[in-house]
């Protein structure tokens, strides 16, 4: 193997592109899932009938449709939980480099978090993290 | 010749043939049973997936809650005519290929009910694999029919080529659906009998010819005294209503009163909140259908106006009335006439009488004036007739066969005449029920959900109606003890003990102690075997396992313990009218011993795992709350009336069998909410304990059935020995005894309340008219709505906590 270039490069992981290997794979994969899908669907079972086609709902049919306009408190709760992981991320890439940044590093992770949790507090006591009716009382 | 017939391939064959015993290897080995139970068999084959009967040995213990996931219908109970539809629905959706298997006698072919309201063999709609006989069938049993059906499936299917597309093969259920008259008979006679009578026929209204109960004498009905306080309310409503109300002379147990419709109200609303009375609470409100009355003069002709007073009334309506400063009860009467019957309704003076009028008016055609929501409640919506007026057709043998078309065209009434706000946009409609694991039986709740709130609720019952009160008309007063068993099936011999109160009263009937501290003893078994189900299935509602398992492995001991005393498991039919059907064998204080040895124990293990639990607390603190008030203005009893701060329970207040002999406490708690519910019940626990432990250290020696044989059904060895003995042996076995003309209402305290039995007797060997009064008919109608406005989770902890079963409700 060659000596790598000085300049900085080594901090990179030796790779060689290699477009046989890929198309290998991508094709192993895709005749694989062809397989799967081709034999269940083969030999699976196909027993269509009235009732089979509707929805299971205790044994009872269903009144009206379910596409309706559907309050969901989740969303703002899964919103807020999304925001707050994609946060974390920079944590964790800071903890990875924790040695390398040093102080300075822990000084400005400490602002974020701090600035972190606030908001936390403030959606908090805005009551985006109520759940269901009582949030309402 | 030849052509016709394919070539054999002797390879491929042989290849197909090991392709189908994989693909047999495979389908017997992981069966994927539905989450599927109808009545009583249900426990048994509950009780066959846990530890001790380990159905995992066999590779199909996972029961799947949706019928997509599933291959084998397990029919465990009774098929009701209303519930037929949602099986047949349930079927359809399970995945192919499948397989059923139908548990119990009703299953199999209407059992011990040939009644209106039950489909006499699941195999009229559905193709059957295996039968299981046994009413219930053991889990032993159960075991055994799965074993069959594997049996079948390895040696009798061929799967091989269906799977591969090739014509030929079979797979899964092939049996043909049956049809009376072709492939199978419902005659109740059997094959060969044409000649002989129907049964029943000296039971059948109005001549009732044949019946020798005429012919014998009974001693009449014991008659109360009415106390100080009884005969001063007597005076104070003669002296307020007048002539309207009449005191009912000899009445066995309570004081009863005939009142004239017009004035009924007055007086029900006098009753409530006059200091002096305060009967603040509604225990039943029914009717009896005077038709048949054998002393009943000539009817009024037709077309001669409108019918007097003179007439003897056509119904009678009955009022039971509960005080609980005095301990006592009272009954009302009131006579209705005419060919469309009506009167006033009560529910302005007590909101709890509307689904008891919605049952009069469903069985017995009795219309209310002024009640808010006056239809069918039981029936199905396109029901013909009141099957409790004496005109109703009895058996379901009498009437047209139900078929898979009858199956297909009865549908349970749209979800949306259950709720209100149903056409609003943001409104949906979910149907909880019946076939749901949250609600512990075919019970049917509708919700009207915005979001996750809930916003209104209505509830169908009926779907476990079997017509016990009609059958109760047609059994000898001995024949019915085994449909008690069936009323509450979790509670076993504290059904006999509530309907023998009644019988005993009426007829005077002294219980010797021994029977009675036997009675005591075997029903506060039952009791912790019915708590014990319900805290292992609640805590399971609410996400805990594990209590399951264990609440399990101590109700087999219980049944260990039950069945080497009286024989059966769920169904004992033990208790005799004046005592039980035998003494206790050897070996029981030993076996006796050992469980009240070690119960204390494993209760301690039970409240380490749930009471310290953060995530129970949080589901149940707080949660679907009642207050005092509203458990007595809705008739409440027992745990859940306990848990509001109520202390009543009739083995204390208006004690029975021999509960006055022992020494235990009323648990109570005040908070009415769920975690309330389940403390008062953990606490009965040990009540119950103390109560067996005293009972079984104190057992008195003597007989285990009373001398007089006037009722009784004689000692056996008695009737080697003397004649009487033996002719009351075989009068009382066979056409059974003559009860005294009278009526008696004694409730007992079964595990989920007050369930009580009016029995009505005409003088016959079988019941005028039998009511049935059990205590979840009051929670169901009462309990549920109060989550209104809750999360839809907090609903499933409510439904729990109730601990209702519905062959209770539905009778």
């Amino acid at each position: 193997m060659e000596p790598l270039p000085q300049n900085g490069a080594h901090l990179l992981s030796p790779w060689e592109p290699g477009v046989l290997g890929l198309a290998v794979y991508a094709g192993a994969a895709l005749l694989m899932l062809a397989a799967i899908l081709f034999l269940t669907s083969w030999l699976g079972e196909h027993k269509p009938g009235p009732a089979k086609d509707l929805p299971y709902e205790s044994g009872i049919l269903p009144t009206g449709s379910p596409r309706i306009l559907y309050a969901i408190p989740f969303y703002l709760v899964a919103t807020f939980f999304l925001i707050f992981d994609v946060e974390a991320l920079y944590v964790f890439s800071w903890a990875v480099a924790f040695n390398d940044l040093g102080w300075t590093g822990w000084l400005q992770m400490s602002v974020f978090i701090a600035v972190l949790f606030i908001s936390l507090i403030y959606v908090w006591k805005k009551g985006g993290l109520d759940w269901g009716p009582e949030s309402r009382e | 010749m030849g052509s016709g017939i394919p070539r054999i391939n002797k390879t491929s064959d042989a290849l197909l043939g090991a392709l189908d015993n994989l693909f047999n290897w495979a389908h017997k080995n992981s069966l994927w049973p539905l989450f599927f139970g109808l009545s009583c068999c249900f426990i048994e084959e509950a009780a066959a997936f846990t530890s001790r009967y380990d159905l995992a040995r066999f590779g199909s213990e996972v029961l799947r809650g949706s019928p997509r996931q599933a291959d084998l219908l397990i029919i465990s109970g009774t098929v009701f005519k209303k519930a037929a539809p949602m099986v047949l629905r349930l079927y359809e959706q399970m995945s192919d290929p499948k397989w059923v298997i139908s548990m119990g006698s009703c299953a199999n072919s209407g059992g011990m009910y040939d009644v209106y309201s039950v489909l006499q063999g699941v195999d009229q709609i559905l193709p059957v694999d295996v039968y299981i006989p046994g009413c219930p069938p053991r889990p032993e049993a159960l075991e055994e029919g799965i074993i069959l059906l594997q049996k079948k499936i390895g040696s009798c299917e061929r799967p091989a080529r269906p799977v591969l597309h090739r014509a030929g093969g079979w797979e899964g259920t092939t049996a043909a659906i049956l049809e009376d008259g072709y492939t199978k008979t419902r005659d109740t006679r059997g094959p060969g009998f044409e000649g002989i009578a129907e049964r029943g026929t000296s039971l059948t209204p109005p001549r009732f010819w044949g019946s020798r109960s005429d012919l014998m004498w009974t001693p009449p009905t014991p008659r109360i005294e009415p106390t100080e306080r009884e005969k001063s309310l007597a005076d104070a409503l003669r002296e307020r209503f007048g002539d309207f109300i009449r005191p009912i002379e000899h009445s066995v147990d309570m004081p009863a009163y005939d009142v004239d419709g017009s004035r009924i109200k007055d007086v029900l609303r006098y009753l409530k909140t006059s200091p002096e009375a305060h009967f603040v609470r509604l225990d039943d409100v029914t009717a009896i259908d005077e038709s048949a009355r054998r002393d009943r003069g000539v009817t009024a002709p037709e077309g001669e106006g409108a019918p007097s007073s003179e007439h003897p009334p056509d119904y009678t309506l009955v009022y039971h009335l509960l005080s609980y400063e005095s301990a006592s009860r009272i009954r009302l009467k009131v006579g209705v006439r005419g060919s469309d019957p009506a009167a006033e309704t009560i529910t302005d003076i007590w909101p709890c009488a509307n689904w008891y009028e919605r049952e009069v008016y469903d069985m017995f055609g009795i219309r209310f004036n002024g009640h808010p929501d006056l239809r069918r409640i039981l029936m199905p919506p396109e029901w013909q007739g009141h099957p409790l007026r004496k005109s109703h057709v009895y058996r379901a043998t009498e009437m047209a066969p139900y078929t898979l078309e009858d199956a297909r065209a009865m549908q349970p009434l749209d979800g949306r005449y259950f709720v209100e706000g149903a056409d609003r946009d943001d409104t949906i409609i979910l149907n909880y029920g019946p076939h749901h694991l949250g609600t512990h039986g075919v019970c049917r709740f509708v919700l009207a959900l915005r979001g996750e709130e809930i916003v209104d609720l209505g509830a169908d019952i009926g779907y476990h109606h079997r017509a016990a009160e009609k059958i109760g008309e047609r059994q000898s007063w001995h024949q019915f003890i085994p449909y008690t068993d069936r009323i509450d099936y979790m509670n076993g011999v504290n059904n006999n003990l509530a309907y023998l109160n009644s019988v005993e009263k009426l007829a005077g009937v002294t219980v010797p102690d021994r029977a009675r501290f036997i009675r005591v003893m075997l029903a506060e078994m039952f009791r912790i075997n019915s708590h014990l189900i319900w805290a292992g299935t609640f805590l399971h509602d609410i996400g805990m396992m594990g209590l399951n398992f264990y609440a399990f492995r101590e109700r087999e001991q219980l049944m260990d313990i039950i069945e080497l005393i009286t024989g059966g498991r769920l169904h004992p039919s033990f208790f005799r009218i004046g005592g039980v059907a035998m003494d206790l064998p050897d070996g029981w204080r030993e076996a006796v011993d050992a469980f009240v040895r070690i119960f204390p124990s494993r209760l301690k293990e039970y409240a380490q795992l749930a009471e310290r639990n953060p995530i129970v607390k949080a589901r149940t603190v707080g949660i679907g709350v009642l207050s005092k008030e509203e458990a007595i203005e809705w008739g409440l009893t027992g745990p859940n009336l306990r848990a509001c701060g109520v202390e009543w329970d009739l083995r204390k207040k208006m004690p029975y069998a021999a509960y006055d002999a022992f020494d235990f406490e009323i648990p109570t708690r005040t908070a009415g909410d769920c975690y309330a519910r389940y403390l008062v019940r953990m606490d009965e626990l040990r009540q119950s304990l103390r109560i067996i432990e005293q009972a079984a250290r104190n057992m008195p020696p003597g007989r285990h059935i009373t001398e007089d044989y006037r009722y009784a059904v004689p000692d056996k060895r008695d009737t080697l020995k003397d004649i009487e003995s033996l002719i009351h042996h075989f009068v009382n076995v066979t056409r059974g005894p003559k009860m005294p003309k009278g009526e008696a209402y004694v409730p007992g305290e079964v595990a989920r309340g007050e369930q009580g039995y009016y029995v009505v007797s005409d003088g016959m060997n079988m019941a005028y008219r039998m009511r049935i009064r059990g205590p979840d008919f009051a929670h169901l109608q009462a309990m549920p709505r109060k989550i209104i406005g809750r999360p839809i989770a907090d609903f499933q902890a409510m439904l729990g906590s109730m601990d209702f079963i519905m062959p209770d409700c539905d009778r």
